[in-house]
C-alpha cells in the first residue's frame, strides 16, 4: 500500500453551504458527505475520515469492507447482504456510514473511486467554494490542523458522540 | 498518473471531466454566473456544448463573490473557477448584460452594472436552449413605518456595494457606517455578514434584534455568541414596530415579546435582513407564477419550449448547495431534452424524473 489517502475537513473553513452534499448527491444519488447541524446551530459535513484503523472494517462480519491501494476503505455491495444490525453504521465514530433505504441499504464514501481512476480528485474537494476540503496523505492530516480548526472539529463530535464528550 | 493536485485552489464548475468532449453542434445560453449557473455551465461545457453565460454584474460569481463577504468564501478560488471554464471548457461569459424583462430596471441590485440589454428572444434566437439562472436578488422590505428614511438598508443594499465599489461605478457607493450606531434585524446568515461588515467598515455599536430566540436563529448559536463576544448586543424576543426619525433613521420602535412593552433603540443605521425574494424574469411566459418561498417542487423544464430553470431564482433563496444541485440538474435535464428532441422523441421525456422535490 503506497499511499494512504484521506479527506479532511477544516470546519473552521466551512461555512455549511451543503455543496460538498449536493454534487455527492449528484453524482451517487445517497450523498456520502452529508450536513448535520450541530447543537449550536452551526451546519457542518460529517464525512469518511478512511481511519487508519477502521472500525467499520473490523465489525463487518461478511468482509465486506477493505481498503485500496490508495489506502480508501471500500465498501463492497456485493458481499454485503445489507444486515439487519447494521454494525458498520454503529461502529463509525464520525457518522459516516448513510441508510440508503434501498438495496444494500448503506453507503459510503469511496473517495470518488472511478474519478481517481481517472486522475480526477473526489468531487466533493473541486466543487468546495471554501476550500475547506482537502484530499490529502494521512499524515499531512496533522500540519492541515490549526487551533481554529481543532476548535471546531470539537464542536461537531461533541454533537455526534454526545455521551462520550459530556462524561 | 495525472498529478492530482492540479486543481488545488480553484471551484472546479467542470468537475466532471478533466478533458472537455469533442465540440459538439449545439449551443446553450445561460442567465445568471452564480453557483448553479457556474455547474450548469460546467457540466454542458464538459459535454461539449458551446456555452455562454450572460450576467448583469461586471464579474461572474453572482452573491458568492458580491454578497458573501470574502473572509467566507476566498473570491479567487471562484475566480480561478471561472477562468478554467472559459480556458479549459471554452464558456464565453457576457458580463455587465441583463436579459430584460417585464420589471422595471434599478429594482433590484446590481442592475446598474448591467450596459448591455438583450431580450429573452435574442437568446431563445441565437441558441439551442436557455437555462435561466437568475437567482433572488430583490430584498424583502420592512413595512413598518418609517421604512423609507434615508439610513434604512436591505442586507443587499448594503452587503453589494462594499463588494462591487472596486468596479468603480459611479452609481455605487460605499455605506457610511464609520462612528454610527447601526440596528440590524435578523438572524439569518445575511445578517451576521452584515455585522461582520458593519463591524469592519468601523460602526460604533451594533445591535441585532431578532423575533425568536438564540436558540431558533437561523445562523445557529454559534455565530450569535461568536458575535456577542465581539460586543455586538443581542436582542432577542422583539420585533421591529416603527423607524422614527426626521428625514433620515433616529430611533427604531421594537416591540418587546416578552413584556409586551415598546422599547427605543437610538440609531442612525437600520439594515433589514430578513430575506430575499426571487426575481424570475418572464414571469408569465415561463410560468412560474407559483413559485413562492416554501414551495420548492418544480421542473427544469419551463413553459417554453428549450427554456430550462435552476437554482434561487426557483426557489427563493436558499444555499450554494442547493443552487449547484438545482444547476446540474437542469442542465443534465436540458441534455435529455435535447437528445430526445433530436430523435423527435420528445413524448418520452421523463418529466416526472427531472422532478426535484427538495
Amino acid at each position: 500500500m503506497e499511499e494512504q489517502k484521506t479527506l479532511f475537513v477544516d470546519y473552521s473553513k466551512c461555512i455549511g453551504c451543503e455543496t460538498c452534499e449536493a454534487v455527492c448527491r449528484f453524482l451517487y444519488d445517497t450523498p456520502r458527505i452529508a450536513m448535520s447541524r450541530t447543537i449550536d446551530g452551526e451546519i457542518v459535513p460529517l464525512y469518511c475520515q478512511h481511519c487508519e484503523k477502521a472500525a467499520c472494517q473490523k465489525v463487518c462480519k461478511r468482509g465486506a469492507i477493505s481498503r485500496d491501494a490508495n489506502g480508501a476503505v471500500l465498501h463492497n455491495a456485493m458481499k454485503c447482504r445489507g444486515c439487519e444490525t447494521k454494525d458498520c453504521l454503529i461502529a463509525c465514530p464520525y457518522a459516516a456510514f448513510f441508510a440508503t433505504c434501498k438495496g444494500v441499504a448503506v453507503a459510503k464514501c469511496d473517495l470518488c473511486k472511478k474519478r481517481r481512476a481517472e486522475g480526477m480528485l473526489p468531487a466533493c474537494v473541486e466543487m468546495c467554494p471554501c476550500d475547506a476540503i482537502k484530499y490529502v496523505d494521512r499524515n499531512s492530516v496533522e500540519k492541515l490542523k490549526t487551533e481554529a480548526s481543532e476548535e471546531a472539529f470539537q464542536r461537531v463530535m461533541a454533537h455526534i458522540r454526545p455521551k462520550k464528550f459530556v462524561d | 498518473m495525472v498529478s492530482l493536485s492540479v486543481h488545488s485552489g480553484v471551484m472546479n464548475f467542470g468537475f466532471l471531466q478533466t478533458d472537455s468532449a469533442p465540440a459538439i453542434e449545439r449551443s446553450v445560453g445561460i442567465i445568471g454566473a452564480g453557483p448553479s449557473g457556474l455547474a450548469a455551465a460546467g457540466l454542458l461545457a464538459s459535454q461539449g456544448y458551446e456555452v455562454h453565460v450572460y450576467d448583469k454584474l461586471p464579474k461572474p460569481g453572482g452573491l458568492m463573490v458580491f454578497g458573501i463577504p470574502s473572509h467566507r468564501i476566498p473570491v479567487d478560488r471562484i475566480n480561478r473557477g471561472v477562468r478554467d471554464l472559459e480556458r479549459r471548457l471554452g464558456v464565453t461569459f457576457r458580463t455587465n448584460t441583463k436579459i430584460c424583462c417585464s420589471a422595471p430596471m434599478h429594482e433590484e441590485e446590481g442592475d446598474h452594472f448591467a450596459a448591455d440589454i438583450l431580450s429573452l428572444s435574442d437568446l431563445t434566437d441565437n441558441h439551442d436552449a436557455v437555462v435561466v439562472c437568475s437567482g433572488s436578488w430583490k430584498s424583502r422590505k420592512l413595512t413598518i413605518e418609517g421604512s423609507a428614511l434615508d439610513g434604512v438598508y436591505s442586507s443587499l443594499q448594503f452587503l453589494f456595494p462594499i463588494r462591487a465599489v472596486k468596479y468603480a461605478h459611479s452609481n455605487v457607493s460605499m455605506p457610511d457606517v464609520s462612528g454610527k450606531k447601526v440596528v440590524v434585524i435578523g438572524a439569518g446568515h445575511s445578517a451576521i455578514d452584515v455585522v461582520d461588515s458593519a463591524r469592519t467598515l468601523g460602526a460604533e455599536s451594533i445591535s441585532l434584534v431578532y423575533r425568536r430566540t438564540a436558540s431558533e436563529a437561523p445562523c445557529g448559536k454559534f455565530e450569535i455568541d461568536r458575535i456577542q463576544e465581539m460586543g455586538v448586543s443581542w436582542l432577542e424576543k422583539r420585533s421591529p414596530e416603527e423607524i422614527q426619525g426626521v428625514g433620515r433613521v433616529e430611533k427604531l420602535i421594537v416591540r418587546n415579546g416578552v413584556t409586551d412593552e415598546l422599547e427605543e433603540l437610538d440609531a442612525d443605521v437600520v439594515i433589514s435582513a430578513i430575506g430575499e425574494i426571487p426575481t424570475p424574469p418572464f414571469q408569465k411566459e415561463l410560468g412560474l407564477e407559483n413559485v413562492r418561498k416554501g414551495d420548492v417542487r418544480w421542473l427544469n423544464m419551463t413553459a417554453m419550449d428549450n427554456v430550462f430553470v435552476a437554482g434561487d431564482v426557483l426557489t427563493g433563496p436558499s444555499k450554494i448547495g442547493k443552487a449547484v444541485y438545482s444547476g446540474l440538474r437542469a442542465a443534465r435535464s436540458l441534455t435529455n431534452w435535447l437528445d430526445l428532441k433530436a430523435q423527435s422523441r420528445e413524448n418520452e421525456y421523463n418529466f416526472e424524473a427531472d422532478k426535484i422535490s427538495r
